[in-house]
């Protein structure tokens, strides 16, 4: 809010006011649904500071050219790397849900646990570093991969 | 708010050592401009809850990474805006589609029961809105974030340079202004107040 040298209100100060009139009138008609905020703050229980974060170093669908056919699911290859351990994972949507194919590299036998806000599966890695999950739920979803000393937690993605 | 709330940054500290309190006030606080992104990217409701969703998940994992804990809100709003985009890309949309105001991710119909009292002059505001061009309504959407955003953080969600926010918010209120009056078919035709001289 401000005023100008004759204490007259301003332009500015119309603009602010009818701004509010509309944050007002958007928080009564359209507020934060209750679940999007319930969801925000359950995250927290996620936190842990035992394992290593893989960070996303590629990411197939914002990184290389977009394909040229419209509407259709192309996977998406997503490449997360830690110190010691490169977890590379292959997403593909249907009617089901979500498939995951992922890659272990170094390859290595061990075990991949699924975490998603519902819950989590876990899955075996062959000795080639190789896993697979079918019917994943759509949303959000990271990868704790162990595997000889290793535990390596992915950054969550969108599948 | 400030953009650099000294409180915000001692929220983010007090997080990493494991106070759930602080991190129900940061989503207090900053639940609504990550939505607000996402309305600003037309997504569907289904998506908007993902992209809300793994915004503060990111968060939770980077926590100890982020290197300025005031400017959390820039961070949020620069996540959520990548996540949107890559929403878009996936199914196959590039960019920000034209959907209008209503159509898009404010399903919300005013005329419903929602059992918070909108009154007429709410539902004239939400109805202006819709009559904007996508590139007014997808400012005003975000700038009616509550509590309101920076203009850093309007910039990094709009990819817009700081300094055209300004004139563009002036730009776009004054169009807010013509609807409102062709809807309540009063005076406010006029589209500012003619300042005294």
């Amino acid at each position: 809010m401000s005023e100008n040298k004759t204490g007259q209100p301003t332009d500015d100060d119309d603009d602010d006011i009818l701004l509010a009139e509309l944050r007002g009138a958007v928080n009564r008609i359209d507020p934060v649904p209750p679940e999007m905020m319930a969801a925000a703050r359950s995250s927290f229980i996620w936190r842990t500071i035992d394992a290593e974060l893989a960070q996303l170093a590629h990411d197939s669908v914002l990184d290389d050219q977009p394909a040229l056919t419209r509407g259709v699911a192309a996977p998406a290859l997503l490449s997360f790397e830690s110190a010691g351990l490169t977890v590379e994972v292959q997403t593909v949507r249907d009617d089901g849900g979500c498939r995951l194919l992922g890659q272990l590299v170094p390859a290595q036998a061990g075990t991949v646990e699924i975490r998603h806000p519902g819950g989590s599966t876990s899955v075996a890695v062959d000795d080639l570093g190789r896993f697979a999950a079918d019917g994943l739920p759509s949303g959000p979803v990271s990868l704790r991969c162990r595997a000889g000393d290793a535990s390596v937690d992915t950054d969550w993605f969108l599948t | 708010m400030s953009p650099l709330d000294p409180a915000v940054g001692d929220l983010v500290l007090a997080a990493r050592k494991g106070d759930a309190d602080a991190w129900d006030a940061l989503v207090a606080r900053f639940a609504g401009r990550v939505r607000a992104v996402a309305r600003s990217y037309r997504l569907n409701q289904a998506d908007a809850e993902d992209v809300s969703q793994i915004t503060w998940l990111r968060l939770v994992s980077h926590l100890d990474q982020i290197r300025e804990p005031e400017r959390v809100g820039a961070w949020l709003v620069s996540t959520a805006s990548h996540e949107c985009l890559r929403t878009l890309r996936r199914a196959g949309r590039h960019t920000a589609a034209d959907e209008g105001w209503e159509e898009g991710i404010a399903s919300a119909d005013p005329e419903v029961d929602t059992g918070i009292l909108a009154s007429e002059r709410d539902q004239a505001l939400w109805k202006a809105m819709g009559m904007l061009s996508a590139g007014c309504q997808r400012l005003l959407g975000l700038l009616a974030a509550d509590p309101a955003p920076t203009y850093e953080e309007v910039s990094i969600a709009l990819e817009m340079p700081i300094g055209s926010i300004g004139p563009t918010r002036r730009r776009c209120l004054d169009h807010l202004r013509v609807q409102l009056a062709r809807i309540t078919g009063a005076s406010e035709g006029s589209p500012r107040r003619e300042t005294p001289t």
